[in-house]
C-alpha cells in the first residue's frame, strides 16, 4: 500500500463511517459535538503532499476500521515515523509528536526489552490524533506509559493498535491530567499462547474537563492474560468513562482476564460512566469485572484525622494514595519511576 | 484532666448508646472499662474523638478544661487525647513512618513548635520502635495493610509513643495479642505512662491488668458506668461474671 493511497483509503473510510455518534458504541460516552467537524473533515489540502513511504504492518486494515480517531490521523496525511527493535535489544525510548496529527509504527523484536514514554505536544490547536501500531514479536517485554501534564489541549485522541505474538507482555500505564478532553482507544491482539496485555490509567480531572477509555482486547490464543485496572479522580464537573471490551475466541483455553475500575467522586457534579463488555466463546476461562464509585473512605479519613492531620491534609494524602497504590505493583522501570513521581 | 459528665450519644437511627456517662480521670491514673459487649465501651472512645457516625445527645467532654465536643476531631487529637480503636484502619499506600511523621508535625503545629527535623524523627522513631521490639517492615509499608491483629495493635501503641498524648483511650488493645506480645505491648504502655498522663483501658480480661495497674476499674453496661471499684473489682468479674451486678 502506497502512502497516497492509505490516506485516501482512510478519508473514504471515514466518510462511509461518518462522524462519531452517540449512537455509535464505540463513542457512547464522549461528548461528540465537541469534535470540530470542520476540521476534523477537511481533507483537501491535506491529502495534497503525499507522507514519508512507509511500510505499513500487514495488520493495518484501513478497510475493516471502525474506530474515527484511529483513521484521523491517516486521513490526515501524518507523518508516520517507524521504529524497528531488533530481536534481544534494549531500548528506552521518547515519542513526541511534531505536529497535531502523528503515526508511529513500532516493530518490536523477539525478547526485546522496550520503555516508550509518550511526550505530548504542547502546541495548542482545536484537535490532535496519534496512532500507534505496534507490533510486539515472541518474548518481547514492553513497557508504553504517559503522563499528560495539565495543558490546555481542547481535544486530543491516542490510538494504539497492538498486536503480540507468545509469551509477549505489554505493560500500558498512563495518568491524565489534562483540562481538555482526551480519549485513548486500545485494540489489542493476543495472538500467541502465553501473551499478557497489562492496563493501568489514572485519570484525575477537574473542571470541565473529560477522559474517555475505550479497550477492546482480543484473546486469540490459549493461555493469554489482559489486565485493566482504571481509577478516577473527579472534581468539579469533570467526567471520565471506561469502555472496555474482553473478547475470548473459541478455544482460547486457560484465558485469564480482569477489568476494575475504582473510582472517587470528590464533587457532586463529577460523575464516571463504566461499561464492561464480555464476550466468551470458551468455557475454561476465567474473566471477571467490577466497577466501584463513592467518595474518600469515612473510615480512613477519621482514622488520619483522629491522628491530629488536619482535614484538608488527610484528603490529600487519601487521594495520593489512592493514586500511587495504582502503580504500586509495575516492576521497577522508568514507567514506574516516572508515574509514581508525577503524583508526589 | 479529663471530665465526662452525664455524655449521651446516638447512632444515626435515633438509636442512644450511651445514656449518661460520668467518668473523672486525673493525671498520674490508668482507669479499666470493663462490660459485656454491646455495652458502649467502643462507642465512648468514639464519640470522646468526634466520629461523625455519632450524635451527641447532651453532656459535656473537657480535657483541662476546654470542651472537647466544641472542637474538630484534629484538634481533639492535637490537644492531647488518643484513641486506638478495636479494629485499626488499613491506609494502604499512605507509608507509614510518613503517616507518623505527619500526625507529629501537626501536633508540633498545633502546639506552636517547629517541624521536628528528619534526624530528629528518625532517632525517635527508631527509641520508640526499639521499645516496642518492632522490625523494619513497619516502616516501608502503608499504615497497618496487611498488618496482623497483633502487629496492628503494636503499631497503634508506636503511634501513641510518637504522639506523647496526654490521655490516651486504647480499645481492647489486648485482643489478637500472643502472650509475648501482651507482654512488649504492654510494657510499651507502662513506659509511655507518667504521672502528668493518663491510660483509659477498655478490655475484658483481666490478663492486661497483670501487666498494667489499674487505678480504677468500672463497669459499663448498657450505656452507663454502672458500678465503678478498684483493681480488685476486675479480679470478682474475671470469677464471676457481670450478672451479680444490680443496675441503679
Amino acid at each position: 500500500m502506497d502512502s497516497m493511497n492509505k490516506v485516501s483509503l482512510a478519508q473514504s473510510r471515514i466518510q462511509a463511517i461518518g462522524m462519531p455518534r452517540r449512537n455509535n458504541e464505540l463513542w457512547t460516552f464522549f461528548p461528540v459535538a465537541k469534535i470540530p467537524a470542520a476540521s476534523a473533515t477537511n481533507f483537501a489540502t491535506d491529502s495534497a503532499t503525499a507522507s514519508d513511504a512507509v511500510s505499513i504492518p500487514s495488520t493495518f486494515e484501513i478497510s475493516a476500521e471502525k474506530d474515527f480517531a484511529a483513521l484521523l490521523p491517516i486521513a490526515k496525511n501524518a507523518h508516520t515515523m517507524v521504529r524497528n527493535i531488533a530481536d534481544g535489544e534494549s531500548e528506552m525510548a521518547l515519542i513526541k509528536a511534531n505536529n497535531d496529527f502523528g503515526h508511529t509504527v513500532l516493530n518490536i523484536g523477539k525478547n526485546a526489552r522496550v520503555s516508550l514514554e509518550i511526550l505530548d505536544n504542547k502546541v495548542i490547536h482545536e484537535l490532535a490524533a496519534e496512532r500507534f501500531d505496534v507490533c510486539v514479536d515472541e518474548g518481547a517485554d514492553v513497557e508504553i506509559f504517559f503522563a499528560n501534564p495539565a495543558n490546555e489541549l481542547p481535544l486530543r485522541f491516542r490510538h494504539f493498535r497492538i498486536v503480540q505474538a507468545a509469551n509477549s507482555t505489554v505493560r500500558f500505564s498512563s495518568i491524565e491530567r489534562g483540562n481538555g478532553i482526551s480519549r485513548v482507544s486500545i485494540d489489542d491482539f493476543l495472538r500467541g499462547s502465553g501473551a499478557r496485555f497489562e492496563m493501568r490509567t489514572l485519570n484525575i480531572l477537574n473542571g470541565d474537563s473529560s477522559s474517555h477509555h475505550r479497550l477492546t482486547i482480543y484473546h486469540e490464543a490459549p493461555e493469554t492474560t489482559s489486565v485493566q485496572f482504571a481509577r478516577n479522580l473527579l472534581d468539579g464537573h469533570a467526567n471520565a468513562s471506561y469502555d472496555g471490551s474482553v473478547i475470548v475466541n473459541p478455544d482460547c483455553t486457560k484465558t485469564y482476564s480482569s477489568q476494575l475500575v475504582n473510582t472517587i467522586l470528590l464533587s457532586e457534579d463529577s460523575s464516571v460512566s463504566v461499561k464492561p463488555v464480555l464476550k466468551i466463546y470458551h468455557d475454561d476461562v476465567e474473566c471477571t469485572h467490577g466497577n466501584t464509585c463513592g467518595e474518600l473512605d469515612a473510615d480512613q479519613m477519621f482514622y488520619l484525622v483522629s491522628r491530629g492531620i488536619p482535614p484538608e491534609s488527610a484528603k490529600k494524602m487519601l487521594i495520593r494514595s489512592f493514586a500511587k497504590e495504582l502503580f504500586y505493583p509495575l516492576p521497577d522501570s522508568p514507567a514506574k519511576k516516572r508515574l509514581l513521581q508525577v503524583l508526589e | 484532666m479529663l471530665s465526662i459528665k452525664d455524655l449521651k450519644a446516638s447512632i444515626e437511627d435515633g438509636t442512644q448508646i450511651l445514656k449518661g456517662i460520668n467518668l473523672e480521670v486525673k493525671p498520674g491514673e490508668v482507669h479499666a472499662i470493663m462490660g459485656p459487649n454491646g455495652s458502649g465501651k467502643s462507642t465512648l472512645s468514639k464519640v470522646i474523638m468526634g466520629h461523625p457516625a455519632y450524635h451527641v445527645d447532651g453532656g459535656s467532654v473537657e480535657l483541662d478544661g476546654k470542651n472537647l465536643l466544641e472542637m474538630e476531631i484534629s484538634e481533639r487529637a492535637n490537644s492531647g487525647l488518643f484513641i486506638s480503636t478495636q479494629y485499626p484502619t488499613e491506609i494502604p499506600g499512605v507509608n507509614n513512618v510518613e503517616f507518623l511523621k505527619m500526625a507529629l508535625n501537626s501536633k508540633r503545629n498545633y502546639l506552636g513548635f517547629p517541624e521536628i527535623g528528619d534526624d530528629e524523627f528518625k532517632k525517635l522513631c527508631e527509641e520508640k520502635m526499639e521499645l516496642l521490639e518492632m522490625d523494619d517492615r513497619y516502616r516501608d509499608r502503608g499504615v497497618n495493610e496487611g498488618y496482623s491483629g497483633g502487629e496492628k495493635k503494636r503499631n497503634e501503641i508506636l503511634q501513641m509513643a510518637i504522639l506523647d498524648p496526654k490521655v490516651s483511650f486504647l480499645d481492647e488493645t489486648d485482643s489478637g495479642l500472643d502472650i509475648d506480645a501482651l507482654r512488649i505491648v504492654a510494657n510499651g504502655i507502662n513506659h509511655i505512662m507518667s504521672p502528668e498522663k493518663a491510660v483509659i483501658l477498655v478490655t475484658h480480661y483481666q490478663r492486661l491488668l497483670d501487666y498494667i495497674k489499674p487505678t480504677y476499674v468500672h463497669v459499663l453496661r448498657h450505656g452507663k458506668i454502672i458500678l465503678s471499684g478498684g483493681p480488685e473489682l476486675a479480679l470478682k468479674l474475671e470469677e464471676q461474671g457481670y450478672d451479680w451486678i444490680e443496675e441503679k
